[in-house]
């Protein structure tokens, strides 16, 4: 039993880890209906941007963390800038945003292979005690920063975006584009401060994933769990996102313990499968046939 | 600035091609504070890409447009509404899977009054703004009779009602200029009957100039003073329906049938 709530803890966090990516996720494809392959490498990119802060003597490691997120914030603005509001707004189709996107995605993969080398990074952790013991119950306290963290900053993200004005363009835009520009909203504008919201979420990720595992190049992977969390619930749903993605994580730790830690992908990916086959909307989407 | 004497709209010399279809050629238009005015054409006579020029999201070739004897030749969609320009589609464009009242409520597009901060904690000054929008929102959808309906899903509407329900968004910009694409199409006779009247309630009850285009010739002349008729882009005849009416030309691009 102990061992089943210290697992459960660790598939949250890893869980929580997932949601912040895939919320950015869910978002841009909301907005856009593509998904945003280089997502996972803006969140790889962050985690060096906090790591390089690092280097800097007597920088204290919470001002190494924002500014790691600042560069992944930025990243995603320029990665919407440079690629996808050009390829937008010049009347290609949607698969050429895709493709754009991949392209970013093994472009910035290299990169950092060049700049960094593939070998593993370490960050310095918050805390000096690595875990606590709860009545025999062992937790990590990276772990709990996590979970913690990624609850205060999705509880304000779905506030931003259910109560806020900028919230409701994004929802407007989400809904009808064309038409929310008619209604006076500067469509760009929102799309832009929503990538630099999602790379903000996913610097977040990558600098906690990169505590709990380190940085590398390609630990950008970790954004395909984080598009399978946003299949289970929902492409282009937040709070699908949020629910699928604690979902994965605990599913993975679970297998991970009691099966074995070597299907924990083969099991997330075959979910995917079953998800695209059975219920191709998600838990939260509408479904494909009620909407048509 | 502008008085009684100004026009609200002037159109000249407005060309709009695609490739070698001129869809607008030449064409001039003069809209005075307060019309309602009717554009009426076959299909595919270039009556909206005319609204499209109006609005920015089609850039004119050639030509100029004025409003309020302002250039806006050259402005980009969102700021049509802010200048007191608002539309409704040929094909009915809502937020669908937003209910009625949030679909108004986009358009109330009231300024800033409060901070992301005030919003997330709904402080005070939050709540107080918020309401008021919803009021106004309520107000525009009990203009158009659709307040029982506010928090249906706009998509889930009949037919008619999401027509009304587009006029309510429009008016909720507060324009100047309602420009109206077809808000007839599909209705019976005895729907667009109705229809006259609220627009005249509409009109009378707002300081708000229309140009409408439409087919159902009952509805144009019942509402409106003046009209152009257009085919082929180019203007065939404009005047009083009933001058119109009578026009060769437009007689023989209709060949004796709907007028
Ligand atoms: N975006 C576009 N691209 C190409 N042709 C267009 C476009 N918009 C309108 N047209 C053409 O312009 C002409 C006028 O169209 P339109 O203004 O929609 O007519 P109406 O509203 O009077 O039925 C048509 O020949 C139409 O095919
Ligand atoms: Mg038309």
């Amino acid at each position: 039993m102990k061992i089943l709530i210290q697992q459960m803890i660790t598939g949250i966090s890893i869980g929580s880890v997932y949601a912040l990516i895939a919320s950015g996720y869910a978002l841009v494809y909301s907005l856009l209906d593509f998904s945003n392959w280089a997502h996972g490498e803006v969140c790889m990119l962050g985690a060096y941007c906090c790591f390089m802060a690092t280097m800097i003597p007597k920088m204290p490691f919470a001002v190494s963390c924002v500014l790691g997120i600042a560069g992944a914030a930025l990243i995603s603005l320029f990665n919407e800038k440079i690629a996808y509001r050009r390829i937008r707004n010049n009347g290609s189709p949607n698969m050429f945003l895709m493709i754009a996107a991949m392209g970013l995605s093994t472009t910035y993969q290299n990169l950092a292979n060049v700049i960094w080398g593939s070998k593993f990074k370490q960050l310095p952790r918050f805390f000096k005690t690595s875990t606590l013991n709860i009545n025999g119950i062992f937790v990590g306290t990276t772990d709990l920063l996590c979970i913690v963290i990624s609850l205060i900053v999705l509880v304000l993200l779905l506030l931003i975006i259910n109560r806020t004005r900028f919230g409701l363009h994004v929802r407007a835009v989400a809904c009808a584009g064309s038409t929310a520009r008619i209604m006076g909203i500067r469509i760009d504008q929102v799309i832009a401060l929503v990538f630099v919201m999602a790379g903000a979420l996913a610097g977040l990720a990558g600098i906690t994933y990169g505590m709990k595992y380190n940085v590398y190049p390609t630990m950008g992977n970790v954004g395909l769990k984080a598009f399978i969390a946003s299949v289970i619930g929902g492409l282009g749903s937040v709070p699908g996102a949020i629910v699928g993605a604690v979902l994965l994580g605990l599913i993975e730790t679970v297998v991970s313990g009691y099966i074995s830690s070597g299907l924990r992908d083969l099991i997330s990916f075959s979910l995917l499968i079953l998800i695209l086959l059975i219920r191709p909307a998600g838990l939260f989407g509408v479904d494909v046939q009620e909407k048509a | 600035m502008s008085n009684n004497s100004t026009p609200l709209l002037e159109m000249k010399g407005v060309e709009k091609h695609f490739g070698g279809v001129r869809a607008i050629d030449r064409f001039d238009l003069r809209i005075m504070p307060r019309d309602i005015y009717g554009l009426i054409g076959p299909n595919g006579a270039g009556k909206t890409t005319i609204f499209n020029t109006i609005t920015g999201i089609y850039q004119a070739d050639e030509g100029q447009i004025l409003f309020e004897g302002k250039d806006i030749t050259k402005i980009k969609p969102h700021e049509a509404a802010a200048l007191g320009i608002a539309r409704t589609f040929q094909n009915i464009r809502l937020f669908e899977n937003l209910s009625v009242k949030m679909n108004v409520i986009i358009a109330c597009n009231m300024h800033n009054r409060y901070s992301v901060a005030e919003a997330i904690l709904r402080l005070p000054r939050y709540r107080k703004v918020t309401k008021a929008i919803e009021e106004r929102a309520i107000g525009f959808l009990e203009s158009v009779g659709l307040a029982d309906k506010a928090d249906d899903i706009a998509g889930s509407l009949p037919y008619g009602h999401q027509r009304k329900l587009e006029i309510a968004r429009a008016m909720a910009t507060d324009p100047k200029l309602l420009l109206l694409d077809e808000p007839a199409a599909g209705m019976n006779e005895e729907e667009s009957l109705e229809l006259v009247d609220f627009l005249k309630k509409l009109h009378h009850d707002n300081p708000i100039t229309i140009l409408m285009i439409e087919h159902h010739m009952d509805v144009v002349s019942r509402l409106c003073e003046q009209c152009t008729v257009l085919d082929f882009g180019r203007t065939l005849a404009q005047g009083t329906v009933e001058e119109v009416k009578q026009n060769e030309s437009v007689v023989a691009a209709y060949l004796g049938g709907e007028l």
